[in-house]
């Protein structure tokens, strides 16, 4: 290999420690013998992952650029989202080194396969190429199908993996599709030249490439007309990995929603303004409303991340920097909390997952203190109660909708937030009632090492977004003007009519 | 040139192509009986016509005449369609193998090719990859255990082996730098048997993993696990009768010509005289044609030779002892072997 | 390609592989067709059975069978794609000098795709996916 190569591989290096780690640990799998255990296997994911952590910083020296022949795209924005997809990982992975059962099934696999899906989600936030988005967003959906029928046996867990393996192939064909017609729209599948090629092209092809391509993102974000695979996953799939895919796929996937709305299809805005205004009250809608009436903890977590991605695409009424950078912050909000709780519940509720309707969990601060207490945190920070990383999040989304014109659309996000209080207070008092009288003892979830540093992140992660927020939200801002030219920023007043598409087009 | 004159020389010459081929086929059988039949020291067919030659002829007619019944529990439209596939796919890989000089012309028409493709190596893969469906078919739609049993093993023993088939194709291909044949046997002409590239091409390894895995893709000895009479009655076509059954057969027979004619285009240099430039060329067009005709036709009977002579030596495998031979020995071997010659083929091209 | 036949333009090589594929099937369908006119037909009962060895078959034939053939199904289409796309990388490689302007790219490429292979193909066979005669693969 050639020295002038050197920073192209620089450009991919936490996809590169992130491949090398996952082979090596299913080279290590195959190699050891079968009553070995695994857990040796899982501290070296850890350690991979911290190091591809590590390494997408050492990319903020490089200045903004591609490589590979302008298939990967480092910026800020991308470093952004490596760290947070890489942090979400490492958390799931210390989680599950505690958490999995011990007779665990595949569990050399499973870590190589946390590591090998994280390849995939950091891949498809430095992606500028549709076709390098494509192959990187098959490899993060195959990792999670798989990891989401690793209880395989239980009745929940093969049905989860096979209802999200049919539908997110589904969703991946209308991807795969809507990059041919891009193609042959445009005539190139590279995210930052689509747009100088928009206004030769034919608008009904544009429109329908474009509607196919949202499809497929939006069914990876769980928005809300293609959210319906959401509960019966999260239902089936073990607690470890529903903090991770409840959070990092959906990362990536927003930085790819990004990316396309504001790279390759600016011109469409005023088309996909209105569409993602109705996406984002279906979605909070929906979510809430479906979350009220569940029994099942995980289920009602499930829809309650519907309803946030709601939260989240409202953002995206505002225009330019603010937009990305309060959608960017939010997605980080909402992965600290939403890792934290999975967390504390599959410590809660053990291997097994027995306690699993929130009837169960009468009592459980009682039971155990601090991990009750950790639970009632989280929630809070759900809710969107002040000094938690949810607040801010809510706040800087539901702002840059207000400051973008869409006042109603913040008054229904903050509808919806009183709805969602009510039924996450339910759960928090569930918790905190005393036990029921004559009720059986069971013993205290016991707290390991790994769990502890994995929870310690969670919370330190939403504390310190909810406290001192402005420091992730400069990087996040950092993210956002590295991905605009400087001439858009804040001052541009959104008008409520059809914007002037001479100064909507922002082509990099 | 119009492309009628083109037309109807390519009738002519799928018409001659196919009558020599299932000629070769019908006389390869008898060849295999009368060799067999010496190795086991007996004589083999030799009372219909001299030397028994007009036996396969016989053996063809009564065939064609047997009842051809079809069982109740077969599912008719796969149980048909198997054996056209089988021999369809046998009589057209031949289309695309050259065999013999390609400088003789007439009207700018190739005499010794069918057609002359640039992806003659591919179509070739291709083509005889789908041959694996006859088998498959043939023993599903067959609705016996004996069948089933034997297309399964058939169709995974082929799948297996077709992997190092393509991979030790790659190391040709490498030296060529193309897929079309007639351009693999060109690139051996230079120095005689010594640019043959199983000599001087360092692709003997490659010749190894190609004969056996090529032995297995046509179920022939000693991986002829499919039919296995001691085990599966006749294997996958236990249910056929008459011209059905016949056309598995020559379907066979078929392969093993093909495959003997790629071996023989691959890596013994096709059509070149082993000698080189040895002895002077003869001057007339046409002797020179037979001479090449003659060489090629001489490299594969060899080949056939040799499939006889194996099947008359070697046991048969162990179904275990042959998946594992294939995918953990030559996989990995086939692999190594394009690695070396890639590495050798960029030392070359350093140095020059 | 010589300079004589390029007269015709390159897709009409095909023509005589469709004339082929036309000979090859239409020889097969025809020699089915007229051996079943030509042979008598006479059925029973008992001839029309599954012939195995003389027993009675019990049951059907198309039931489950080994997941082990599922399994080398499988990994046939990975490693068949594996050799698909050296196919290409075979072909140019005397070029890939000039074109990547590295006189080691593309050996180190293969290396490292080939490397990846090496590691699939350790994984499986110490999983235990291969071992026929056993039954302690990890299926």
């Amino acid at each position: 290999m050639n020295p002038q190569n050197m920073p192209d591989l620089i450009r991919i290096l936490p996809e590169v420690v992130l491949t090398i780690t996952g082979v090596l640990i299913m080279l290590f799998d195959a190699a050891l013998p079968a009553t070995n255990n695994r857990r040796s296997l899982g501290w070296l994911g850890a350690v991979g992952v911290t190091a591809a952590l590590w390494s997408s910083l050492i990319q903020l020296n490089l200045p903004p650029g591609t490589a590979f022949y302008r298939t990967v795209q480092t910026d800020p924005f991308s470093v952004f989202f490596h760290v947070l997809i890489c942090g979400i990982v490492l958390a799931s992975i210390l989680l599950s080194l505690d958490a999995l059962p011990a007779n665990q099934h595949h569990r050399g696999e499973y870590f190589a396969l946390m590591v090998l899906g994280a390849v995939g989600m950091c891949l498809m936030t430095s992606a500028v190429e549709l076709l390098v988005v494509f192959i990187a967003l098959e490899i993060s959906s195959i990792s999670t199908y798989i990891l989401a029928g690793f209880r395989k046996h239980t009745g929940t867990g093969p049905e989860a993996a096979i209802k999200y393996f049919l539908l997110g192939s589904f969703a991946t064909g209308f991807l795969l599709y809507g990059v041919a017609l891009t193609f042959g729209a445009t005539g190139t599948t590279q995210i930052n030249d689509i747009a100088a090629h928009i206004p030769a092209a034919s608008s009904q092809l544009v429109l329908a490439a474009f509607a196919l391509l949202m499809v497929g993102v939006l069914f990876k974000v769980s928005a809300a007309p293609f959210h319906v695979w959401t509960p019966d996953v999260y239902q089936g799939a073990p607690s470890p990995v529903v903090a991770l895919m409840s959070t990092a796929p959906k990362a990536a996937a927003f930085a790819l929603l990004i990316r396309l709305l504001y790279s390759s299809f600016p011109v469409l805005q005023p088309v996909w303004q209105p569409m993602l205004w109705i996406v984002a009250v279906l979605s909070m809608t929906v979510g809430n409303l479906a979350a009220l009436r569940q029994k099942n903890v995980k289920r009602m977590l499930a829809y309650s991340s519907i309803a946030h991605a709601g939260y989240l695409l409202a953002a995206f009424a505002g225009l330019g920097i603010n937009a990305i950078a309060s959608a960017s912050f939010y997605v980080a909000a909402y992965a600290a909390m939403n890792v934290g709780i999975f967390a504390v519940l599959s410590i809660a509720a053990g291997p097994d997952e027995k306690l699993s309707v929130i009837e169960d969990f009468r009592g459980f601060l009682f039971r155990a203190p601090l991990l009750g207490t950790l639970l009632i945190f989280f929630l809070a920070s759900l809710i969107g109660i002040p000094f938690t990383a949810g607040f801010f999040g809510k706040f800087y989304s539901f702002a840059t909708a207000i400051h973008g014109g869409a006042v109603w659309l913040g008054i229904i996000g903050l509808l919806n937030s009183g709805v969602a209080a009510a039924y996450y207070l339910g759960f928090a008092v569930k918790v905190a009632q005393p036990p029921a009288a004559g009720s059986a003892k069971l013993p205290a979830p016991e707290l390991g090492v790994a769990v502890g540093l994995s929870l310690a992140l969670a919370t330190t992660a939403t504390l310190v977004l909810g406290i001192a927020p402005t420091r992730f939200l400069s990087a996040a801002q950092s993210g956002a003007t590295s991905f605009l030219p400087p001439v858009i920023s804040d001052s541009v007043k959104p008008s409520t009519d059809v914007p002037d598409l001479s100064k909507v087009r922002w082509v990099r | 040139m119009s492309i009628w004159l083109f037309l109807l020389f390519s009738i002519l010459k799928v018409a001659v192509v196919t009558a020599i081929f299932l000629g070769g086929v019908a006389y390869t059988v008898l060849l295999e009986r009368k060799v067999v039949g010496r190795i086991q020291n007996r004589w083999g067919p030799s009372r219909v016509g001299p030397f028994g030659l007009w036996q396969p002829m016989v053996d063809g007619l009564k065939l064609f005449l047997k009842e051809d019944f079809i069982p109740a529990g077969v599912y008719r439209p796969l149980y048909l369609t198997a054996p056209l596939i089988a021999l369809g796919c046998s009589l057209l890989s031949i289309a695309v193998v050259p065999f013999g000089s390609q400088d003789i012309t007439v009207h700018g028409v190739k005499v010794f090719e069918l057609a002359d493709l640039n992806i003659g190596l591919l179509v070739l893969l291709g083509v005889t990859s789908m041959s694996i469906y006859g088998i498959a078919l043939a023993g599903w739609s067959s609705n016996n255990k004996y069948s089933l049993l034997g297309s399964l093993r058939s169709s995974a023993q082929m799948i297996s082996y077709e992997l190092a088939l393509g991979l030790s194709l790659v190391g040709v291909v490498l030296r060529t730098g193309s897929f079309s044949l007639a351009d693999i046997v060109k690139a051996q002409s230079a120095h005689g048997a010594l640019s043959w590239n199983i000599l001087g091409g360092g692709q003997i390894i490659a010749f190894l993993i190609y004969i056996t895995a090529a032995y297995a893709e046509t179920n022939r000895a000693p991986f002829d696990l499919p039919e296995a009479e001691t085990e599966l009655v006749a294997g996958y076509h236990t249910e056929y009768s008459s011209m059905k059954f016949a056309m598995f057969f020559m379907a066979e027979y078929g392969n093993m010509i093909t495959v003997s004619c790629v071996a023989t285009l691959l890596f013994f240099g096709g059509w070149n005289s082993p000698f080189g430039h040895l002895f002077p060329e003869p001057q007339n067009i046409v002797i020179q044609a037979l001479l090449a005709l003659f060489w090629f036709i001489i490299k594969v009977f060899f080949f056939l030779f040799l499939y006889i002579w194996v099947r008359g030596t070697l046991p048969r495998f162990r179904y275990d002892q042959l998946m594992g031979f294939g995918w953990r020995y030559l996989l990995p071997i086939a692999m190594l072997n394009i690695v070396g010659t890639s590495l050798v083929l960029s030392a070359l091209m350093a140095n020059s | 390609m010589n300079s004589q036949s390029s007269q015709i333009q390159y897709i009409w090589q095909y023509l005589p592989l469709l004339l082929q594929v036309l000979a090859a099937f239409g020889l097969g369908i025809g020699m089915v067709v007229a051996s079943w006119f030509i042979g008598r037909h006479r059925n029973t009962k008992t001839k029309l059975e599954v012939y195995e060895c003389g027993i009675e078959a019990v049951g059907d034939a198309r039931g489950r069978f080994s997941v082990r053939f599922y399994m080398v199904a499988m990994l046939f289409i990975l490693f068949d794609v594996e050799v698909v796309f050296m196919m290409p990388w075979a072909v140019i490689y005397r070029q890939l000098p000039k074109i990547t302007g590295s006189q080691w790219f593309g050996f180190w490429e293969m290396i490292v795709y080939l490397g990846f292979i090496a590691v699939a193909l350790f994984y499986i066979v110490k999983k235990g996916i291969l071992d026929w005669s056993t039954d302690k693969g990890d299926l």
